[in-house]
């Protein structure tokens, strides 16, 4: 099976380590005889975008970030503000 | 994420006591920080309180920033023990559970089956939302933080190690533990929605 080199690249950086650390040798010689891992590693993939697509959809409200500056008053920090 | 040039003169200035040097900071920085406090704390109110807390910290304490790592490293590890403390104070939402490795063997063995076609609009979806915010939250603090820190707010696993003030090997170990636990059940998840 012709490797995905894409998908090797973005496993190591998944792992934090580099394309050409040991690990990744391996990973690359597996992946070569394993649809399974493909897979596993697509579904880990849309997880994560799952997860930062429903992020994008909570916004920080303006009265959040309001009260935020009016307790930053910066020339006192400490009044007006109750975390 | 980087620190960029214009960001080192934005702290400088800010050391100096400059006001709108300190603002543009939290312009630049208060929504991550508010998202981060709202996948810790998984609640709003909490997020804001997170949120003020750890910008409160940073106006008074920048002044002792000595740029040893970079300024949004110094920021995130203020709101992440903001946020931890915070958690501390509360009942826990759900009973301890086990958070194991993948089970390689199994993945291999399996026959692979795909998830099924998934429509992102379901995220939009404030029932399916909730589901995947107390999944989230199950997961151990340890985990969470470093699912959060990596995947979420997308800093190097250095940068979450230094955060969290733990090895590099641990991050990863911990990573990949947070995502196949949330893969696992959100398949699950995913298959009940698109049955129904």
């Amino acid at each position: 099976m012709k490797v995905n080199e894409n998908l090797i690249r973005e496993i190591c950086e998944y792992m934090g380590s580099d394309l050409n650390s040991a690990p990744c040798k391996l990973i690359r010689e597996h992946m070569e005889a394993c649809h399974n891992c493909e897979v596993y590693v697509d579904k880990i993939k849309k997880t994560i975008e799952i997860y930062r697509y429903a992020d994008r959809q909570e916004e920080l409200p303006d009265s959040v970030s309001k009260k935020l500056f009016a307790c930053l008053h910066l020339d006192d920090l400490t009044k007006n503000c109750n975390p | 994420m980087e620190n960029n040039p214009s960001e080192e003169l934005l702290v400088a200035r800010a050391k100096e006591g400059d006001h709108a040097a300190l603002s543009q900071l939290v312009v630049n920085y208060s929504s991550r920080i508010y998202h981060l406090g709202l996948r810790l704390s998984g609640s709003r109110q909490d997020a804001e309180d997170i949120l003020q807390e750890t910008f409160l910290i940073m106006v008074k304490k920048i002044g002792q920033f000595q740029g040893k790592s970079s300024f949004y490293t110094w920021l995130y590890r203020i709101a992440v023990n903001v946020g931890l403390h915070k958690l501390k104070s509360k009942p826990r939402k759900y009973d301890h559970i086990s958070i194991d490795d993948p089970d390689f063997e199994r993945i291999s063995s399996e026959a692979a089956s795909e998830w099924p076609k998934f429509d992102y609009d379901v995220v939009n979806d404030r029932r399916f939302r909730q589901k995947l915010d107390r999944l989230i939250e199950k997961l151990p603090e340890k985990y969470r933080t470093v699912f959060i820190l990596r995947d979420l707010h997308e800093l190097s696993t250095e940068d979450t190690s230094r955060i969290l003030q733990i090895t590099p090997s641990n991050a990863k170990i911990r990573l990949m533990r947070a995502r196949n636990f949330l893969k696992e059940h959100l398949e699950n998840m995913i298959k009940a929605e698109v049955s129904t």
